[in-house]
């Protein structure tokens, strides 16, 4: 089935997804809404299935930081003589006896393996290193910008759910000219390049209507237009992803049932057909919390935020390995919890997975 | 950081202002001529001391009430800086209002008095005494006397500013503190550009006991100097905010006026857009912003207090590898140069608001420009076809590029994208490898990323046939920089064409030794001609920083050794746009938002 791909998160050992339409006919949830928690699973199953979640967790952690640390190391390009012509500007070869002091600094002229021991050494004391350009401990460097990113993150997230539920439910199955109007709208939201789009958030509601600032900086105010630059793409995802599930649920039989005992059509969407078209949104969502992070560098350039996509950017461009490494672990550790999350919650929508895990 | 150099430096090119919404009097800036050329460059060679400076009287003439005193201004910049002070052009950019220097360019070249009061130079000119003001002190209370100036040479030769060290590595000897108001510096090798050298940021002068006492960090995000502001909070990746320093009362000759600054303070947002910086401006959010997009400018010229800034030094050439590949041939050097209409190509592709520079070596606005050397190669197919021709590369590919036993005329050009050279830049570069296609060159456009440049991956002969970029300095002396040949002992990175000719350089060090203004001009002149003779570099256009200020505020200038717009001297056109701006943020128990105080500074000084 189309969308019963998971994504691919940390854990190898997540069930196989279970589609709800590929189960038997007499669905449980149809049975007579019974509330999952009537059957919970046994406490040792819950942490032996936290356990190996966890250990997923901290493979997928180290995984990214060894990565990272190994690409930015091994890239061709001698990284004392790029601080010091981004010290100045200059793109030129540089003599033993300039780059000496700032080998000896960094401990570039150490073994590989030095470097790498090192480095895991100061993770495991929580210790990212000092920054090579800012000259700032890199956890203060993160510290400084995480705020901005995660309320960014997290509320284009909920605007995005608020839109992409709003329309299904309104939308789908309708007469087939609304139902095909607005599922062309969706996939045209989602194919919204954000670069685009918030540019012309910005000139349409900042310049020309004025409702919102231009520079966004780190203000409630600021945070709309950002917050709509990406969210209403991932709308348009969310809501394809889900109308397929949607309206397959609407001819389902328990639907049937549930109209027969004379529920509304509100109802019946509100209350069984949206349950049942939430799994791959929320298989999505694991992966748009990654992605948001990344993507947040665009509404962040657009709309002048500070934030980490920005710091991960200019560390990129300048290989500040610390800082690079140090964003990039944090955007692993966020989507482990946020899959470990997701996890829980396809468990809660649809009980017939506990016993898969 | 991210990168390098942005556009950025000194060359002074005033556009028309447009009086809008007149403050209480007319702004100091319109003074700024349109001064391109100019001849006595090193100006301030032996003797020329604190001559007064013809502007002043202008500048600080009108009488009346003073400018509006305190209020916030609100600018937005292109890029971020990673420290305040640094090597970096936009380091230097907010050195700039923090820091003193000892000394100050002004428009038409010269050098006036700043932190020094007078100089003189040796008989063999390896000697510089400087004299310095007495009453000065850094904002942490350490005085600003002779064993700081020594201190703060040494710091930037040693390790302190990569650029600075560029400049006077190889000249720098040592300080010698005379008294407690005279320091010598003691040079190995005569320099006439020494004081417009120092006239940059990047020697921007620092409390010793800050730089000897507190962390790398501290120096870093809030280094302690004497200048017209003080750093009062650095959100990163949203704004830097100043914070004016009410003891300031030692601003350069060609300040506008003396005293503390008008504003109380400067809020230097990041607006790395350029739709969004421009609409800040449009929005009333920036009182002024910087890098004005070329789209804008028509625009921005019309509606805002525009002013453009040519920067002097290196600008954006091509630099041809003298050392391997087809460019070793002097006459397929020249054909290049003389292949593509390089003035329509840049015309086109900045949309006019950039000037060609035909220099391959100095741009126009750097004191001792040649304009006959600059000339020597106008758009002349014919003339390139005959020297490619004379040179043996007489056979053709079918795809028309030239070939020469068996070997195509092609050539490898290298260049960072985005980094060093804007987007618009890169449409001069496709141009030029599309025009080039006529005489029979075949260019292969090899744009690189940040990190491969910066890295060092196309720093070798071996590693590319023509590299693209500039270097900005306000004074001729950049030949010194890139083509002092590379020797085993004294390596030259900074050589991109790696031209190895003895001749060229004999007569550059005979410029940097000279002993008047005048032969140093003839020197540079003359150094000029043999280089275009030799064209090792292929000049595209210049580096230029712009800056937009909107009606209510006025009296901002840009520092004419490097572009930066100076905020000492600018204030709001009136009470109201001055209660309409915003404040400092207030983390700090002392808000000093002594907006019109008793300290009004003295309008006419002299």
């Amino acid at each position: 089935m189309s969308l019963s791909t998971r994504h691919p998160g940390p854990s190898p050992s997540t069930p196989p997804p279970v589609h709800p339409a590929s189960a038997s006919v007499s669905h449980p949830a149809a049975a007579r809404d019974r509330p999952p928690r009537g059957n919970r699973p046994s406490p040792a199953a819950v942490a032996l299935v936290v356990g190996h979640k966890a250990l997923g967790a901290v493979f997928v952690v180290w995984a990214a930081a060894t990565l990272t640390f190994l690409i930015q190391a091994l890239l061709p390009g001698d990284r004392a003589t790029l601080l010091l012509n981004q010290q100045t500007g200059q793109v030129q070869e540089r003599t033993p006896e300039e780059l000496a002091p700032v080998n000896e600094a960094f401990g570039f002229d150490e073994p590989l393996i030095v470097q790498y021991l090192d480095f895991l050494g100061g993770l495991l004391r929580g210790d990212l290193g000092i920054s090579y350009t800012l000259y700032q401990p890199v956890t203060t460097v993160i510290g400084d910008q995480i705020a901005p990113t995660v309320v960014l993150t997290f509320t284009a997230l909920a605007i995005a759910w608020a839109l992409a539920v709003v329309l299904l439910v309104l939308t789908a199955r309708r007469t087939p000219w609304v139902s095909r109007i607005f599922s062309g709208l969706e996939s045209a939201a989602a194919a919204l390049p954000q670069y685009w789009l918030g540019i012309i958030l910005l000139v349409v509601f900042a310049l020309w209507l004025g409702i919102f600032p231009v520079v966004s900086g780190s203000g409630a105010a600021g945070l709309v237009l950002p917050a709509l630059t990406l969210g209403i793409p991932l709308a348009g995802f969310l809501a394809q992803v889900m109308r397929t599930e949607f309206e397959r649920t609407l001819d389902a039989p328990f639907v049937l049932t549930a109209r027969a005992r004379g529920m509304s059509d509100g109802g019946v969407r509100l209350r069984h057909v949206l349950r049942h078209s939430l799994l791959p949104g929320l298989s999505l969502t694991g992966w748009a919390v990654g992605a948001q992070f990344s993507a947040a560098v665009i509404a962040e350039n657009v709309f002048a935020r500070p934030g980490l996509g920005r710091v991960l950017v200019t560390a990129v461009n300048g290989r500040d390995l610390p800082v690079v490494c140090g964003v990039v672990m944090l955007v692993a550790v966020i989507y482990v919890i946020t899959n470990l999350v997701v996890d829980t919650a396809y468990i809660l929508v649809d009980p017939r997975l506990k016993e898969a895990a | 950081m991210s990168t390098p150099p942005s556009p950025s430096a000194p060359g002074l090119r005033t556009t028309p202002r447009t009086p809008r919404l007149p403050g209480p009097r007319t702004t100091g800036l319109a003074v700024l001529t349109a001064t391109t050329l100019v001849l006595s460059a090193c100006a301030a060679g032996p003797g020329t001391g604190p001559d007064a400076d013809p502007e002043q009287a202008a500048l600080t003439g009108a009488a009346g009430a003073g400018p509006v005193q305190g209020g916030v201004i609100e600018y937005g910049h292109l890029q971020e800086p990673n420290c305040i002070f640094g090597g970096w052009i936009q380091e230097n950019f907010t050195a700039r209002q923090v820091l003193d220097n000892l000394v100050s360019h002004t428009e038409d070249g010269s050098v006036v008095p700043w932190i020094a009061t007078g100089w003189e130079v040796s008989e063999d000119g390896r000697a510089w005494t400087l004299r310095l003001r007495e009453d000065v002190t850094f904002t942490d209370g350490t005085a600003l006397d002779a064993e700081a100036v020594a201190y703060n040479f040494d710091y930037w030769l040693d390790g302190g500013n990569g650029t600075a060290a560029a400049h006077l590595g190889g000249f720098y000897d040592h300080s010698e503190v005379l008294d407690e108001h005279t320091v010598r510096i003691h040079l190995s090798a005569p320099f006439s550009p020494f004081l417009s050298t120092i006239s940059q940021s990047y020697f921007g002068l620092q409390s010793p006991t800050a730089l000897q006492t507190r962390t790398d960090e501290e120096n870093c995000t809030e280094p302690i100097g004497s200048g017209p502001f003080t750093v009062k909070d650095w959100k990163r990746g949203e704004y830097i905010e100043f914070e004016r320093n009410d003891d300031y009362d030692w601003a350069p000759q060609n300040a506008r006026h003396q005293g503390p600054a008008h504003v109380a303070g400067i809020r230097w947002n990041i607006v790395p857009d350029n739709t969004s910086r421009y609409g800040s401006l449009l929005s009333g959010e920036m009182d002024a912003i910087g890098e004005v997009p070329a789209v804008n400018i028509a625009q921005a010229r019309q509606d805002y207090d525009f002013t453009q800034y040519i920067t002097p030094g290196r600008p954006v050439v091509m630099s041809l590898n003298t050392q391997r590949g087809i460019f070793t041939d002097q006459q397929v050097r020249q054909a290049l140069s003389l292949a593509t209409d390089r003035e329509a190509n840049v015309a086109s592709a900045f949309l006019g608001t950039v000037p060609f520079e035909p220099s391959g070596y100095l741009s126009q606005t750097t004191p001792d420009y040649d304009e006959e050397a600059a000339a020597e190669y106008p758009f002349d197919l014919h003339r390139a076809n005959e020297l490619l021709d004379r040179a043996g590369w007489t056979g053709r590919d079918p795809d028309g590029t030239r070939t020469k036993d068996g070997r195509r005329l092609q050539a490898l050009v290298v260049y960072g994208l985005n980094s060093i050279i804007t987007p618009d830049g890169n449409t001069v570069i496709q141009n030029f490898q599309e025009q080039a296609r006529a005489a029979g060159f075949d260019l292969v456009l090899r744009p690189g990323t940040p990190s491969e440049f910066f890295g060092g991956a196309f720093s070798t002969p071996e590693s590319y046939d023509a590299q693209v970029g500039y270097w900005t300095s306000p004074h001729a002396g950049i030949l010194n920089i890139n083509y002092r040949p590379s020797t085993e002992e004294a390596p030259n990175g900074a050589n991109t064409t790696f031209l190895d000719q003895a001749r060229v350089f004999e007569t550059i060090q005979s410029a940097l030794q000279a002993p008047t203004p005048e032969e140093v001009t003839e020197r540079f002149s003359q150094a000029q001609h043999e280089l275009s003779e030799l064209a090792p570099a292929i000049g595209l256009y210049t580096q230029t920083n712009t800056l937009a200020v909107g009606g209510d505020v006025t009296g901002l200038w840009l520092d004419p050794a490097q572009g930066g717009p100076v905020f000492h001297d600018a204030h709001f056109t009136s009470q109201d746009a001055r209660d309409a701006s915003g404040t400092l943020t207030p983390d700090t128990a002392d808000t000093p938002d002594t907006a019109d105080s008793a300290d009004a500074p003295a309008e006419s000084e002299d």
